[in-house]
């Protein structure tokens, strides 16, 4: 593989589970829920399907279980945050953490370091399209990625479509812009709040998912690494957009690559380009945030 | 009215939280010390029964290497000698962990972690663990901080266990290049698709961070590549990446994925969970993989070369010995186990000789291996390999036929 076809390959594949995550925290963000808890669910769903794979030796069943997984850590967010209104941080915190701790008590259960699905070859879940797969710059961003990573591109129009384009989405940012508003209209907030939630939950399970079992057939405790915080700068950094939001996570995929392919050429400065993915979400969040100070000064709500 | 309410609301909820919060990590606190504790019913004042300890680092006691051969090598002590054996995995920092079991009295604590910082020269203004729990013998690997800046020993009571892995690390990169010629003879019918020799030679290393004890692995593995591909006549490509983390095991099987991509048959990687996610991706391309610390050769069968390893329960072994005749405390604060002790070394490669399946491969394994046992006995005398561990550097210049990229 040459070395643009893997920089734009390796982007696709950082940026996927990151651009799952995203699309369904959007909502959570739109309906004015801070969800730090991404980072768990994602989590929780990688290591459940693994996990599921692992004793039953069925892709379907781990699909489900790590859907399933991480609808139930949306449910505890749920319940807990929104309807019996407790802190939303404190809440996703124990999330995130959790993850690692029940993984790791089951990893020491069974007596392993790590989930290996030694009877899975992940090569035989990518799907190469016949033809496309040649052409120099299309074939390596469009062919030879496991399914998900294609749901994830398909479900940012998806998302886009239910937020935008569906009375349901209208609402759920309803709930989030004036939620006193919201009740005066009727409509049950608390419902559309935990909607929202749980379908960021869904695909971070999916995001976990595309991250350990169809990419590696692996799961390592830790393995998601950050990448739902980085989600949720890419939410902030695209305001809760579900399509801006996929470009930034997209963004930090392309980051990401080029930090891991051009390092063969920069021999020992290579830790450099490392740096920067977390140097333009800074730079980013800081133009996101002076263009959007700007606006609130011109139409006249200065604090506000 | 309501918005206030809400707060109010939120507020009060927020601060029962925090608390439950607080309770559960108290509770957790507490849980720890206790393990720690617990298990010391038996040791009468009288009847002194010895008692010994290993605390292991983030990977566990069950990583089926480095943790583990310690741990199976202090309760093979136990039984043999009818010692009282702890084994902790420390939730709440390794410092607190050292602390407690030197409060406890243990007679030697085996820290399998990386952090020596409260034990050797005291954290927050506290006096050094060591010096505060004299009696008990406290045994560090991988790195030798307990010395003065004039190079005298620190602390009688600490020993410090190093492992030759330069050499171990030579024979693994030795192999790698008798494999990569050969690959094609080797696996002969196999699921794989390795790079031809002649297109491209390449090897490549995956290290977790930038410090001695990583290096120490590269370095060897340059060394042997180097003298295998002397004799060759050919140079190779030699890919490293010494920041990759222990945890993002998708990042470093991208790595490994871009050093497989670029000609390299053979990544060694060095990185705990990192390490892997190269195996994975190994298995992915059609490649091999070195694993390391432990025999992970069957982590994907087939598709991981061999390990590079450190028995732990070596040490273990020696030190409770000398515990046990008297002999401790003249024994020397600095432990190297080379190559010869059987500390460090390779696998037997058992698993990668089943993907072996034509008789010509075969054959050709039995002259690999016998080329890997001459070298054996000449890595540490005849042959010299930079150990980074000892603070040697390493000149690039001395490897000419390996070009570092």
């Amino acid at each position: 593989m040459d070395l643009l076809a893997s920089i734009l390959y390796d982007t696709v594949y950082h940026a996927a589970p990151i651009i799952l995550c995203v699309i369904g925290g959007v909502f959570a963000y739109q309906a004015n829920v801070l969800n730090i808890a991404l980072e768990g669910m994602m989590g929780i769903g990688a290591f459940a399907s693994t996990l599921t794979v692992y004793f039953t030796n069925s892709l379907v069943l781990g699909l489900l279980a790590g859907v399933l997984a991480a609808l139930i850590f949306g449910a505890i967010f749920s319940v807990m945050g929104v309807t019996l209104r407790g802190n939303v941080i404190i809440i996703g915190v124990a999330l995130n953490l959790l993850v690692t701790a029940i993984a790791g008590f089951v990893m020491v259960r069974m007596n392993v370091a790590n989930i290996s699905l030694s009877s899975l070859n992940v090569s035989d879940l990518q799907i190469i399209i016949p033809g496309i797969d040649a052409i120099p710059i299309l074939g390596p961003i469009v062919s030879g990625h496991p399914i998900l990573t294609y749901v994830a591109f398909i479900g940012i129009w998806l998302m886009w479509v239910l937020s935008y384009r569906t009375k349901f989405g209208t609402y759920v940012r309803v709930v989030g812009e004036n939620e006193d508003a919201a009740k005066s209209l009727g409509l049950k907030t608390n419902f559309y709040k935990i909607v929202a939630i749980l379908i960021g939950a869904l695909t971070c399970g999916l995001a976990g998912i595309n991250l350990s079992t169809e990419r590696l057939g692996l799961y390592t405790n830790g393995m998601t690494a950050g990448r739902g915080f980085v989600a949720i700068a890419a939410i902030y950094c695209g305001r809760g957009d579900p399509l801006k939001s996929s470009l930034y996570a997209i963004l930090f995929g392309f980051a990401r690559s080029l930090s891991i392919n051009l390092a063969i050429y920069a021999g020992p400065a290579s830790g450099l380009f490392d740096v920067i993915p977390y140097v333009v979400m800074v730079v980013v969040l800081l133009v996101v945030q002076v263009s959007k100070r700007r606006n609130v000064r011109t139409r006249g709500f200065a604090n506000g | 009215m309501q918005d206030f309410m809400n707060k109010k609301m939120s507020r009060r909820s927020f601060f029962g939280t925090s608390a439950a919060v607080a309770t559960i990590l108290g509770l957790a606190a507490c849980g720890n010390s206790s393990t720690s504790d617990s298990g010391s019913s038996s040791s009468g004042d009288e009847n002194k029964k010895k008692r010994i300890a290993v605390l292991c680092d983030d990977a566990g006691k069950n990583d089926n290497g480095y943790n583990q051969a310690a741990v199976e090598g202090a309760q093979k002590v136990g039984q043999d000698k009818g010692w009282e054996v702890k084994i902790v995995e420390p939730t709440n920092g390794v410092p607190d962990a050292l602390e407690s079991l030197g409060e406890d009295g243990y007679d030697i604590v085996f820290n399998m972690a990386y952090d020596f910082e409260a034990l050797i020269n005291g954290v927050g203004g506290a006096e050094p663990l060591a010096s505060q729990y004299p009696d008990t013998e406290w045994v560090i690997f991988n790195d030798n901080p307990n010395k003065n800046d004039d190079g005298s020993v620190k602390h009688k009571n600490v020993i410090a266990v190093l492992y030759d892995l330069n050499e171990s690390s030579f024979l693994a990169g030795a192999l790698s290049v008798l494999v990569n010629e050969n690959a094609e003879t080797l696996f002969k019918g196999g699921d794989y698709s390795f790079t031809d020799p002649s297109t491209a030679r390449a090897c490549g290393f995956i290290g977790g961070t930038n410090s001695a004890g990583i290096v120490v692995f590269s370095y060897g593995y340059i060394t042997g590549i180097n003298y295998e591909a002397e004799k060759l006549g050919v140079t190779y490509d030699y890919y490293a990446k010494y920041d990759a983390g222990f945890t993002d095991s998708a990042g470093g099987a991208t790595v490994a994925g871009t050093y497989y991509g670029n000609g390299a048959n053979v990544v060694f990687g060095c990185a705990g969970s990192v390490g892997d996610g190269i195996t994975s991706k190994a298995k992915e391309v059609g490649k091999l993989a070195i694993q390391v610390d432990g025999n992970k050769d069957d982590q994907q069968p087939g598709y991981v070369l061999t390990s590079v390893l450190k028995n732990t329960n070596v040490p273990v072994q020696t030190i409770c010995d000398a515990l046990d005749d008297g002999s401790l405390s003249s024994m020397d604060n600095l432990q190297d186990y080379s190559l010869a002790s059987g500390a460090t070394g390779l696998t037997d490669c058992t698993e990668i000789q089943k993907a072996i399946t034509t008789d010509e491969g075969k054959a050709k394994w039995e002259e690999i291996w016998a080329e890997i046992e001459d070298l054996k006995g000449k890595v540490g005398s005849e042959i010299k390999v930079v150990n980074a561990q000892n603070g040697e550097t390493f000149d690039p210049s001395t490897c000419p036929n390996v070009n570092i990229k």
